[in-house]
């Protein structure tokens, strides 16, 4: 049947696009059926993978699209990774990360990296497909459990936000016992390792935070809390 | 269950006791200020605070802000306006229900009974700002990270000083560079930021948090 020969003037509402990216084929069947069955809904394309998702959607011709995302999605090319691709190379597609009770923090990351929302597949079917359709309106939904912890997960936006946040627990003791105003030998002695392992972590840590020295690193781990500096400056 | 009232009105005061009594909240003290609502979540250590947010001596989020981990498990926030971005702060701050005094005030034990069982009490429009707010806030971190990781540690330090007020010579100066250097420095941090004035560049460093202003 051709949509188009019925054309008698009026403009219908075309259906807001779906494309499913869920690992599990049983679940994405049921994702499928439910989305079908919801007027103004249509899967677009269901794939399993990441690097699917991407060949899709380069193919795709559309100007509106939610993307479902499922968190679950592992590898190196996991659903972080994928939220962040989608955004730089579809800014004008919506991103609904989808989880299986998810954690504030979770969706705290889901966020940051360029989700427009969240849903989980923990609730009421109904309520899922309104969240799809929200999204699809531009709304940022964030249904399920972890829905009520908005305070946590914007805490956790914060934290991400936060260079100090890119270095590793190592990098992070580091630069403590560095505030302390030890040299590079005595900071080894105090967390029993070698001088020059010192001295690597700290150029690495200048070069994570953006700094040339370490006062300049301290100063911007003490504004994210990590260290106290005396204020003698 | 016991309860510290704060509102700056004798009437609101009253409205909120008459509806914690309905609700079956013991109110141990009513206080008009900030720090008083401080002061008494300390000595008594309530399971709910009603809030209202405009006091006379601080806005009300001050006393989630210094109450930190010792805030009452309940909390209610009272206000004559409410948007996105009030919201969220609010449930930042701990908050679990947000109702305006134009239309909160009527249900209120309803409302009072409702926030100590645990639910998050809001209008449903609210609710909606409030998420909006939460998505804009993820947006502006993730470009802040994306432009901060694209900056050189030199930029890093212009940026700094110019956000600080310094001018093009001071930060020369500062920095032991030429001004010539720094405002080359200066131009790559406009296209990176994608503006063209220095209002417009401190302007849009504060709002992707990287300079306090």
């Amino acid at each position: 049947m051709n949509d188009t020969t019925r054309d008698d003037g009026r403009k219908s509402v075309s259906p807001l696009g779906v494309v499913l990216v869920e690992p599990f084929a049983v679940v994405r069947a049921g994702l499928i059926r439910i989305i079908e069955a919801s007027p103004g809904l249509e899967v677009l394309a269901s794939v399993a993978s990441a690097d699917e998702a991407i060949g899709v959607l380069d193919r795709l011709r559309r100007g509106r699209a939610v993307i479902l995302v499922a968190m679950g999605l592992a590898g190196d090319q996991d659903a972080y990774w994928l939220i962040r691709a989608l955004r730089e190379r579809f800014p004008g597609y919506v991103i609904l990360g989808m989880g299986a009770n998810a954690d504030p923090n979770a969706i705290s990351r889901a966020l940051f990296t360029g989700a427009d929302g969240f849903v989980d597949k923990n609730v009421e079917v109904e309520e899922f497909v309104a969240a799809i359709r929200a999204s699809g309106e531009d709304e940022v939904v964030i249904v399920g459990p972890a829905a009520a912890s908005v305070g946590t997960i914007a805490e956790g936006i914060e934290r991400r936000r936060s260079p100090t946040f890119r270095l590793t627990r190592r990098e992070r003791e580091v630069l403590v016992v560095a505030s302390e105003g030890l040299t590079a030998r005595e900071i080894a002695d105090r967390l029993g390792v070698r001088e020059r392992t010192v001295t690597t972590h700290l150029a690495r840590i200048y070069g994570k935070l953006g700094v040339g020295n370490r006062l300049a690193a301290l100063r911007l781990a003490a504004r994210s809390g990590l260290v106290s500096i005396r204020q003698d400056e | 269950m016991r309860a510290v009232v704060v509102a700056a009105h004798r009437t609101v005061r009253s409205v909120i006791d008459l509806a914690c009594r309905e609700a079956g909240v013991t109110v141990v003290d009513t206080v008009e200020t900030a720090a008083a609502a401080t002061e008494a979540c300390r000595v008594s250590g309530p399971e709910l605070l009603v809030l209202d947010l405009e006091l006379p001596d601080a806005d009300g989020f001050r006393v989630l802000t210094d109450l930190g981990d010792d805030r009452p498990r309940s909390v209610l926030v009272l206000a004559d306006r409410a948007d996105g971005d009030l919201v969220l702060r609010a449930l930042r701050l701990g908050a679990r229900g947000y109702v305006t005094k134009a239309e909160g005030l009527r249900d209120l034990a309803a409302t009072i009974r409702r926030v100590v069982a645990g639910e998050r009490v809001m209008t449903p429009a609210l609710e909606k700002d409030a998420m909006g707010a939460l998505g804009r806030m993820a947006r502006r971190a993730r470009e802040g990270a994306e432009v901060e990781a694209g900056l050189t540690p030199r930029e890093r330090q212009v940026l700094e000083l110019l956000g600080g007020g310094s001018t093009i010579g001071q930060i020369a100066s500062r920095l032991g560079i030429s001004p010539r250097t720094v405002e080359t420095h200066v131009a790559k941090l406009y296209r990176k930021l994608g503006v063209r004035t220095r209002v417009q560049a401190i302007a849009r460093a504060a709002t992707l948090g990287l300079v306090d202003l």
